[in-house]
């Protein structure tokens, strides 16, 4: 009897020791964190939740030189690349968990949902550094600006050049159908699968689809502050009718002279792989596509000259999308001093040189002397230096709508849909969305 | 009556003050915390072991009268705490979340009923449902039927019966996203090629949900086969006899015999399918993410393969819709009460005529 | 007659099992041959052996293994410390509880108890999930012990989730346990606790056998809700979540996903060999039971 009561005593004992110790770990990471705020972390940390997972590995080195530099610890989490599982997503949950970043990756379309929680950025050094930093409509400065991108046709410029085509010239419709043309007659010589390397499931790759191609629509041939398209969807979904003919006929071009089975399954590696290979001379995808190229194999072992031409579906249109096409934000509760500290450091030489040599950005800030070694680098500057860069108005379409237009372009590459089909399913697909 | 000693009396009694005190001085500590004064780590660790001296306290009360009453009482404690935070709270919350216009971060109004006319204005959600709906009702056919002839044939005298039954049961063991994962593969890399085909049964709505069923069947067949085997092993030897003896055949002694005898077992398989098809998230996320178009009644939707339990996860986390999302949920366990009632109501009438 | 089945019937049955046996093992082949092979060997022929080595294979899984996104054993560990304290702690709480509504059946709050677990079994999940998060970050916040994205916490709502299947199996088993048993140890001036864990709990093994197969399955399968309470980009993480976490960061290499999903299979497949009796009849106690 008494033995057994001290072995339950013993039992609760044990059971209650172990519980304190989970409690007090809780409690220990805990602290500072949420609502309570103001007391600091104390041991200089600052987490940073990244977009970007092909800049990963660069964004490890360089929180690690940060901390050697300073005794300040950076965390790089990476989110994204899919729709399955995007940094807005983890933010939310991050929101309900108590859980959030210092500083977290975010769209323009996006700032919206975190008003009144980012903190102002305004006075900082760097911002006289740059003109494209994300300023709100009360004049706040909330977003950082860590990389300028662009968006258009990117091209193998040796098969180009093998078979006769000047990407210069490709401004108008039928220069690139004639172009399509020339290099789909010389497929098998050159041992190419496919003219045009273009994916389109919604699964995995609406994101190009329905935000980045679908951009084109929206700005392509536009002067950078132009934002006649972008105010006429974001006023119910409206589009242009004969914008979006143009526009649906250029698309079903590049999939006539697409691999359908890349098109309508494949993932982002599979474009990497075809392209990466010298199989397809043309490819749907923005100057980000360098840092897959450059990791890549089968580049590494056979490298090619690349370039960017612009989505010019209708005569003349000489631009391709470019600028921030996301922020850095810095969230209010967290450690923002800390935060604000690392962010002008990343504006400066050591960062920069790691950002843009070794992440292959294209820096945003006027000081800046490297140049990536990025093979896409160079062309992004000529645009951006020759003033041929159109907005990204792509980004403050309503939130969500990428994932059921990107659907819309897996149906008309799946054959499903013709060229009226595809414009008359845009405009009810916009409508509907912009309804509900 | 009282048989304690002063001095075991003074140690309850303390130690029951000091739970207490322990307990009281952390939900202080928790109060200034909160409210932006000092933050005291170890506010934590302090509150479990309030609670844990609290309850050693309550448990050497001395009393002998209500001792039993107080050891029911500690029993009870741990489980319905737990389930009180967990399911009951959040339960209620979320109730009441769905007359609102939470979005997951804010909450500035009550909406009333909104969202729940806003749901059935959704051509996407209603959609759902009838997927759900269809998808239900092909499973628990073709899986009870699936299921039910693998017994058939696992009860029967070929060799090496317990391979075949480990085997087909194995896929039971594997969890929803991993095996979504693999078939994800058979479907767009293995069987494009087989086929020679230039899509993958993924890519259309139609095919898809067929690729879900397949899925479905295939984690789920062998698990209902083991309970039927169950059902059939437990049909008596000597009536199988009998009926030989009259002259009856393999089928005859099916239907008049087998299937009659094991109505008990139909009706646990039926709605054990039933209930898990309705609740089916891990294979679909995994599969398609329910992709795919539809043309529902003039309108082009992009979930033509999503269930309802994907739709309300995608309703929140995809288009931040929270208190949608929420409306959406309550509908969900609605329809679920109902099946339940259902499953209650001809489970009792079973027992009864047995 | 039916003692001597004819032959061809023999041979036309054993066809048909190991037909669908190949079909039901497929996947699994699969899994085992395409993990062997570097990308283009499965773009070449993800169907036969070929282009599958052994040297790829270690290859393949180390990579997985060491993925910042998966980190196999961490998540092993994480699945296995929450499935086995879950388990555990399930079994004592829901036997205590068991006993005591069981032993007061015939009172209003015992049976109040008992629907109001019965009744929360229907529940879907995502009626809770949204709030339950929102309030563990509340509670987390105000005691200071961290709720979310912790293993105290997932455990926590583990035993409220799993809490009423536990009770209403145990249950329905302790009120078959003769209440004689307890009258005499309680004449003999044997308290009730001391009864409970003297007498009862010994004699529950074989339900508490079935219950700990039906929760050590679904929590180490779980998905939804330690993808919630956890996050996909969490410190810890459990298995499932860690393959979600792994394909939907940007892998999409096939070989890789495939080397994961062995990974995810190897521990279940093991315990199922090992105790394979026991699992397959805790699954049908379960069903016929529950």
């Amino acid at each position: 009897m008494r033995g057994k009561k001290f072995l339950t005593v013993a039992l609760c004992a044990a059971m209650a020791v172990s519980l304190v110790a989970c409690g007090s770990n809780g409690g220990g990471s805990n602290g500072g964190g949420g609502s309570t705020g103001g007391s600091g972390k104390g041991d200089g940390e600052v987490t940073l939740l990244n977009g970007k997972p092909e800049i990963d590995t660069q964004l490890q080195a360089l929180a690690k030189k940060y901390t050697d530099e300073t005794k300040v610890k950076v965390n790089i989490q990476t989110v994204g690349g899919s729709n399955q599982a995007t940094a807005s997503d983890t933010l939310k949950k991050d929101y309900q968990a108590g859980t959030m970043p210092d500083i977290f990756v975010a769209e323009t379309n996006q700032f919206a949902n975190w008003e009144g929680m980012l903190a102002d950025l305004k006075g900082e050094k760097w911002t006289s550094n740059t003109d494209v930093e994300y300023v709100d409509a009360s004049g706040a400065t909330i977003g950082y600006p860590y990389q300028v991108e662009a968006h258009g046709m990117a091209y193998n410029a040796d098969i180009l050049e093998k078979c006769g085509v000047d990407p210069t010239k490709l401004t108008s419709y039928s220069a690139y159908e004639d172009a399509f043309k020339k290099i789909d007659a010389k497929k098998s010589e050159l041992g190419l699968t496919a003219v045009v390397d273009y994916g389109a499931n919604n699964t995995n790759l609406g994101w190009s689809t329905g935000t980045h191609l679908f951009g084109h629509y929206l700005d392509a041939g536009l002067a950078m502050t132009d934002t006649k398209y972008i105010d006429l969807l974001n006023n119910g979904g409206q589009i242009d009718k004969d914008r979006m003919t143009a526009f649906a006929k250029f698309v079903d071009l590049i999939q006539k002279y697409a691999d359908k089975t890349v098109a309508v399954n494949g993932t982002y590696d599979d474009q990497t792989a075809l392209f990466a290979k010298g199989k397809a001379a043309f490819v749907t995808q923005g100057s980000w596509f360098g840092a897959n190229l450059t990791s890549n194999d089968d580049y590494k072992k056979n490298s090619f000259k690349v370039g960017i031409a612009p989505v010019a579906f209708i005569d003349g249109i000489n631009t391709i999308l470019g600028g921030p096409s996301s922020y850095w934000a810095v969230y209010k509760d967290g450690d923002v001093d800390l935060a604000k500290a690392f962010l002008q450091w990343c504006s400066e030489d050591t960062a920069q040189q790691i950002l843009v040599e070794e992440a292959g950005l294209v820096s945003p800030f006027k000081d800046c002397k490297y140049t990536a070694k990025d093979p896409f680098a160079a062309a992004v500057t000529k645009y951006m230096n020759d003033g041929k860069f159109s907005g990204w108005h792509t980004f403050i379409k309503k939130d969500g709508l990428q994932n059921k237009t990107g659907q819309v372009f897996q149906d008309f590459a799946d054959g499903k849909l013709d060229v009226d089909k595809f414009v008359s399913t845009m405009e009810s697909v916009c409508k509907s969305y912009y309804a509900s | 009556m009282n048989e304690f000693s002063a001095g075991r009396k003074a140690v309850s009694f303390l130690i029951l003050l000091a739970g207490i005190a322990l307990l009281v001085g952390a939900l202080i500590c928790d109060g200034i915390a909160s409210s932006g004064g000092y933050d005291f780590g170890g506010r934590g660790a302090m509150l479990v072991c309030g609670i844990l001296v609290t309850i050693a306290g309550i448990y050497l009360f001395p009393t002998l009268k209500h001792h039993r009453t107080i050891v029911y009482g500690l029993f009870l404690f741990p489980l319905l705490f737990t389930f009180l935070l967990t399911v009951i709270i959040p339960m209620c919350f979320g109730i009441a979340y769905s007359f609102t216009d939470w979005n997951g971060i804010r909450l500035t109004k009550v909406v009333g009923f909104n969202n729940y006319i806003a749901m059935f204005r959704r051509p996407e959600f209603i959609w759902s449902i009838i997927v759900t709906f269809l998808f239900v009702l092909l499973n628990v056919i073709l899986v009870n039927v699936i299921g039910f002839l693998l017994a058939l044939l696992c009860t029967t005298k070929i060799k090496a019966l317990g391979f075949f039954r480990a085997s087909y049961f194995l896929p039971n063991l594997i969890g929803g996203i991993v095996l979504g994962y693999v078939w994800k593969f058979i479907f767009n890399k293995v069987l494009t090629q087989m086929m020679n085909t230039e899509t993958s049964m993924l890519t259309s709505s139609g095919t898809a949900l067929i690729a879900i069923v397949v899925v479905y069947i295939w984690q789920y067949g062998g698990y209902i086969m083991l309970i039927y085997i169950t059902g059939l092993t437990g049909v008596p030897a000597d009536t199988l006899e009998a009926a030989s003896i009259d002259g009856a055949n393999a089928w005859q002694t099916l239907t008049k015999i087998k299937i009659p005898m094991i109505a008990p077992t139909i009706t646990i398989c039926t709605f054990l399918t039933l209930t898990s098809a309705f609740k089916q998230f891990d294979v679909n996320l995994a599969l398609t993410n329910g992709s795919g178009s539809v043309n529902f009644f003039g309108n082009y939707i992009t979930n033509g393969s999503e269930m309802l339990a994907l739709n309300i996860y995608h309703t929140a986390f995809t288009e931040n819709n929270y208190a949608l999302s929420q409306a959406e949920s309550v509908l969900f366990f609605i329809i679920l009460a109902i099946v339940s009632i259902i499953q209650v109501r001809t489970s009792n009438k079973k027992e009864v005529s047995l | 007659m039916n003692r001597k089945p004819k032959t061809s019937a023999l041979v036309i049955q054993t066809i048909i099992a190991i037909v669908i046996a190949i079909y039901v093992l497929f996947p699994f082949y699969m899994v085992v041959v395409n993990s062997m092979k570097s990308t283009t060997g499965i773009v070449n022929d993800p169907l036969t052996p070929a282009g599958a080595d052994f040297k790829t294979f270690i290859g393949n899984l180390s990579g997985v293994i060491n993925n910042d996104y998966f980190l196999f054993w961490k998540a092993f560990a994480c699945s296995v410390v929450i499935t086995v304290v879950s388990v555990l702690l399930l079994n004592l709480f829901g036997a205590m509880a068991g006993w005591v509504i069981s032993r007061n059946q015939k009172k209003k709050w015992a049976s109040a108890i008992y629907f109001t677990f019965i009744a929360s079994m229907i529940i879907p999940f995502q009626v809770v999930m949204l709030p339950l998060v929102a309030n563990f970050k509340k509670i987390g916040d105000f005691i200071g012990i961290k709720m979310n994205y912790s293993i105290p916490g997932i455990i926590f709502a583990y035993l409220g989730f799993g809490g009423a299947m536990t009770v209403f199996i145990l249950t329905g088993f302790i009120k078959g346990v003769p209440y004689d048993l307890e009258e005499s140890a309680s004449i003999d001036g044997c308290s009730p606790e001391g009864t409970f864990f003297r007498i009862i709990f010994p004699l529950l093994k074989p339900v508490i056998m079935t219950v700990t197969i039906l929760n050590g399955m679904w929590i180490w399968n779980d998905f939804l809700l330690p993808s919630m309470m956890l996050g996909l980009d969490g410190e810890f993480k459990t298995i499932p979540v860690a393959v979600q976490s792994f394909v939907g960061s940007y892998v999409t290499e096939w070989n890789m996903i495939m080397a994961a999903a062995l990974l995810a299979m190897v521990p279940m497949v093991i315990v199922f060999l090992f105790a394979q009796k026991q699992i397959v009849q805790g699954m049908i106690d379960g069903a016929v039971k529950g």
